[in-house]
Formats: structure tokens, C-alpha cells, sequence
């Protein structure tokens, strides 16, 4: 895709998933990618910014703003208009799914904005899986911190060797089926409690 | 049965949360999650898409999103009326002071306002005036303060100000005033950046404010929706439950505001200064769909240029406006 003469905005609560977004744009040839902060102001930044489209994730509230730019409103002299392809629910769906809606200045064909919303919903969705990655990363390196002490109060409790008190831990998941990080955090608590 | 419905943290939102909090719900057999929307646009479209089973919702923007004027194609009906009334007019303590109307009426101050925003058009410096979207009473409510005084209404800029945005948008002057919802009016005039110049109520009587709003699929769970739903906008209208709602309300994943500010919404007589009229209503009196509501729905419409005369007919108000739905379920309330 080459969209030099395009100008898209892009609104976004979260600073770095706009970045993605911003990035995947200008890869893909579009020729101003400019990103708008989410402020009390954004009706004036549109205006003098100018853009052919607007991208904006579903969590902003500047949302409304926008719709109040289209051309249901009076006074505006570029309306804009939320992009609905009605022939295209599947589309619609993957959109709002990845968390984004596009407005469009009147007049712009539907097969450009679609190449826009397609990039669109792939990097989004590409933040969102890091973002998952992310946290059941940081999730399996506090239950093996947790695991870690808890051994240490075992074995110091009951002079268990390192081994010996996670065969113990082990054996109490299985025997309650509970996953041994869960074993390790009542250990740590009741030991917080009793020291 | 488990329902999923949006709302958007505002004090008329108070039916669904109390139908969750209080028992309600449970007691019809239902099992509410309830999701913050953080835009109209955003509830309309999960809505519409079904991620929502149903919402809080403007009452003109359910009537648009079924009509395909606002947003992707959907199947709304709305079995019951939520609130009525509620809005007011907050205007910026310059704007106020400019305008030193004549006496504490609507005519007084519409025709104070008037002529101060006649002023502004001429000196190509246009007061700006802000809505919560387009498709709500508040931005009919706006035009009507227009008129009440006289005034053409594109003699103003209308922006959108999103609620959380309205005390920094007064204080940076990037509007002169806003008409908004409880508790909005409430947190600028106390803010120090506002003072509430006009209740809805004076320039739209028994506005349709929030309705409920759902899927025509919802079939089976409806009735017991309803119901629940119809339940806790009674609970609501209790005078003697107020603070219990207020203290439930003002919760961090509700309201997350100060309770004097969300209480106000409640005070029939709270700011007696200039702000005569009608508060925010929930309960039996409200609750039925009431047809002249939509019908007056589409004649603000009309009145503001959002739609042309052929573009939607009276007639379609009732595939929306469902009062046999709440009769037919609320019979043995």
C-alpha cells in the first residue's frame, strides 16, 4: 500500500500501543501518521490537523467527540463519519473485537480505509497478545518467588533439605488438587501471620 | 442466567447497579455483569454487536443506533424507561457574570444568555456550548435554551465534552458552558468553574432521559430483566433508601466520587439558587415506554437537522418503544 497523501490520526489512551500503531502506518507507505493526545482539547487538534482519517481505540472517551465532528452536526466544515461497512459484519466484528473504530472525512473509498483498518487490528491484536504474555510472564515469576520462600520456611522449619521440602510442597498440590504456587502462598502467609 | 450490561458511570445508570447490588437480579434468577463503557459510542456499538446483552442508555441514541443513523446496524428495543429529567445547563462564572440576567426565570436567563452569545457571533468570537453526543436530550436541551431566548441556535459552537473532561474544559475556557447529567453539574459548580444556570426539565418537561435498552434476541431473559430492572428504579425512587444508594453509587468501581456531589442529584432542594424545576426521576411513574417520548424523539431530530423529514416515520418509534413488553412482564409487580 502507498497512501503518501494520506493523513491518519490516531487516539489512544495507552501511549505505547498508539506507538505500534503509528509505526505499522508508516511501514505500510501511509504518508502522515500523527498521534493525538486524549485530551479535553481534541476537538480543536482535529480540526487544525486535518486528517483524512481518524483511528481511535474504543476505550477513549474522546470518543464521542468525534461523532459530535460527523455530519450530523451542524457548523462542521469537514464532517467526518464513523466507517460502518454495513456489507461487512465479519469486518466490523475483527474491529471492535481489536478494540478499534475509524472515522473517515467524507468522500474517502472504502477499500482505502480498509487497509488501514486491517493494519490496524493486526498490530493492535499483536499488543494485546504481548500485553497477555506479558502479565503470565510476570505471573510465573512471582509464583516462583513464592515457591522459593516457601521452601526456605519449610526447610528451616523442619529441617528439610531444598529437595525434600519441594517433594513436600509437590505432594500437598497433588494430594488437594491445587497448583503448588497456591500450597507455597498459604505457607507464606500463615508464616507471615505466626512470625 | 447471566446478562452482560453497559453502562455509563452517571447517577441515572442507579437502576442497574441497584438491580445488581441489592438483590434484585438474583432474585428473578439473573446474574448481572456490569461493564463501565467509557463512551457512548463504544456501549452503542458492544451494543449493537452483541458483546452487550443490554445497556443504560440516551434515549435518542437507541432510537439512532436502530434506525442506522448512528453506528453498525443493530436490533435495539427498549422495554423500559430508565430515568427522566436530570440534565442542567453549567455555565462558566464569566459567561454568568456577563450575562447578569434580570431575574431568576428561564426567560430572564435564556434572553440574558441570548444576547451576550448575539454579542460573541458579532464579534466572530462564537460561545462555545458542550453536549455528551450528539443523539442526546442534552444536545436538544441546548437548542431549546437557544430558542427560549430568542436566539438562532447556530449562533453557538456545539462540541462534545466528555463528563470527566467538563471541570477541565470550563476552567481552561475551552467551553463557556456544558449541558450534562448528575453528578457533572454538581462536581463543576463545585470545582469552582461553574455555576448551574438551568435544569433540563424548564426547557423539556419529562424528558426521556435514559432508557434500558436491549437485544430483540434477549426472548426468554427479558422478562425477568425487566422486572428486576423495574424493581430497583423503584427501590431508587425511595426517598428512604437515598443514602443507601448514594453510599452504593459513590463505590470506586461505580461513581468513584465524593457523596455530597452524587447525593445533590437526589435533593429536590439542593442549589436553591436560580435552579428551579425538576431533578432526576427514577420509578413506577417513569418506567413505561411512553410512545409521545419517542415521537418527541424524532421531532428533536427533525428540529436539529440530524434527520430530514421522510428519513424515519412515527410509525417506527413503536418497533423500538416496547410499553406491551414492560406491561406484559410488570403486571404482578
Amino acid at each position: 500500500m502507498t497512501e503518501t497523501n494520506l493523513t491518519v490520526a490516531v487516539i489512544d489512551p495507552s501511549r505505547a500501543r498508539a506507538a505500534i500503531l503509528e509505526e505499522g502506518l508508516r511501514a505500510a507507505g501511509v504518508g502522515r501518521v500523527v498521534v493525538l493526545p486524549d485530551t479535553a482539547d481534541l476537538t480543536e487538534r482535529v480540526t487544525a490537523l486535518k486528517p483524512d482519517v481518524v483511528v481511535i481505540h474504543l476505550e477513549s472517551p474522546s470518543r464521542d467527540i468525534l461523532e459530535q465532528m460527523s455530519g450530523v452536526s451542524r457548523q462542521v466544515e469537514r464532517p467526518v463519519a464513523m466507517f460502518v461497512d454495513r456489507s461487512d459484519t465479519t469486518m466490523m466484528q475483527a474491529a471492535v473485537d481489536a478494540g478499534i473504530s475509524a472515522y473517515v472525512v467524507d468522500g474517502l473509498r472504502a477499500e482505502r480505509i480498509k487497509s488501514i483498518l486491517d493494519i490496524a487490528i493486526l498490530r493492535f491484536n499483536a499488543f494485546a497478545r504481548l500485553q497477555r504474555e506479558l502479565s503470565e510472564a510476570r505471573g510465573e515469576l512471582a509464583d516462583r518467588k513464592l515457591i522459593e520462600r516457601a521452601k526456605g520456611i519449610l526447610m528451616s522449619l523442619k529441617g528439610l533439605s531444598e529437595d525434600e521440602a519441594y517433594k513436600q510442597l509437590r505432594r500437598k498440590a497433588m494430594n488437594e488438587k491445587r497448583k503448588i504456587a497456591d500450597i507455597a502462598r498459604a505457607i507464606v502467609t500463615t508464616a507471615d501471620l505466626l512470625g | 442466567m447471566r446478562l452482560q450490561l453497559g453502562y455509563v458511570p452517571l447517577c441515572d445508570a442507579a437502576p442497574l447497579i441497584v438491580a445488581h447490588e441489592f438483590g434484585f437480579a438474583r432474585a428473578e434468577g439473573l446474574d448481572l455483569d456490569l461493564s463501565a463503557e467509557p463512551s457512548w459510542a463504544t456501549l452503542r456499538d458492544r451494543l449493537a454487536l452483541g458483546h452487550l446483552d443490554g445497556a443504560h442508555m440516551l434515549a435518542p441514541l437507541a432510537l439512532a443506533s436502530r434506525f442506522a443513523l448512528s453506528g453498525p446496524p443493530s436490533d435495539l428495543i427498549v422495554p423500559l424507561q430508565l430515568s427522566r429529567d436530570g440534565n442542567a445547563i453549567t455555565l462558566s462564572h464569566g459567561l454568568w457574570a456577563e450575562m447578569e440576567p434580570a431575574g431568576t426565570t428561564l426567560d430572564a436567563i435564556a434572553r440574558a444568555f441570548a444576547r451576550v452569545a448575539q454579542v460573541r457571533r458579532e464579534a466572530g468570537r462564537p460561545l462555545t456550548l458542550g453536549t455528551v453526543h450528539p443523539f442526546s436530550c442534552h444536545t436538544y436541551q441546548l437548542r431549546l435554551f437557544a430558542e427560549a431566548g430568542g436566539l438562532d441556535p447556530s449562533a453557538f459552537r456545539t462540541v462534545v465534552v466528555p463528563p470527566q473532561h467538563s471541570v477541565e474544559a470550563l476552567a481552561r475556557n475551552l467551553v463557556d458552558g456544558f449541558c450534562a447529567g448528575a453528578p457533572w453539574n454538581a462536581v463543576a459548580a463545585a470545582a469552582g468553574h461553574g455555576h448551574v444556570a438551568v435544569l433540563g426539565s424548564l426547557l423539556a418537561p419529562d424528558a426521556p432521559e435514559k432508557v434500558l435498552a436491549v437485544s430483540e434476541r434477549l426472548d426468554g431473559a427479558l422478562p425477568p430483566l425487566i422486572r428486576a430492572v423495574a424493581r430497583a428504579g423503584r427501590w431508587c425512587a425511595d426517598p428512604d433508601n437515598r443514602t443507601e444508594l448514594v453510599h452504593r453509587l459513590i463505590r470506586r468501581n461505580y461513581l468513584d466520587l465524593d457523596a455530597t456531589l452524587v447525593g445533590a442529584a437526589f435533593a429536590q432542594d439542593a442549589s436553591a439558587e436560580t435552579t428551579a424545576g425538576v431533578h432526576l426521576r427514577f420509578g413506577a411513574a417513569i418506567q413505561e415506554p411512553d410512545l409521545r417520548c419517542g415521537r418527541w424523539i424524532l421531532r428533536q431530530m427533525r428540529l436539529s437537522q440530524q434527520i430530514a423529514a421522510p428519513d424515519v416515520q412515527d410509525a417506527g418509534v413503536a418497533t423500538v418503544f416496547r410499553p406491551d413488553l414492560y406491561r406484559h412482564a410488570t403486571t404482578d409487580l
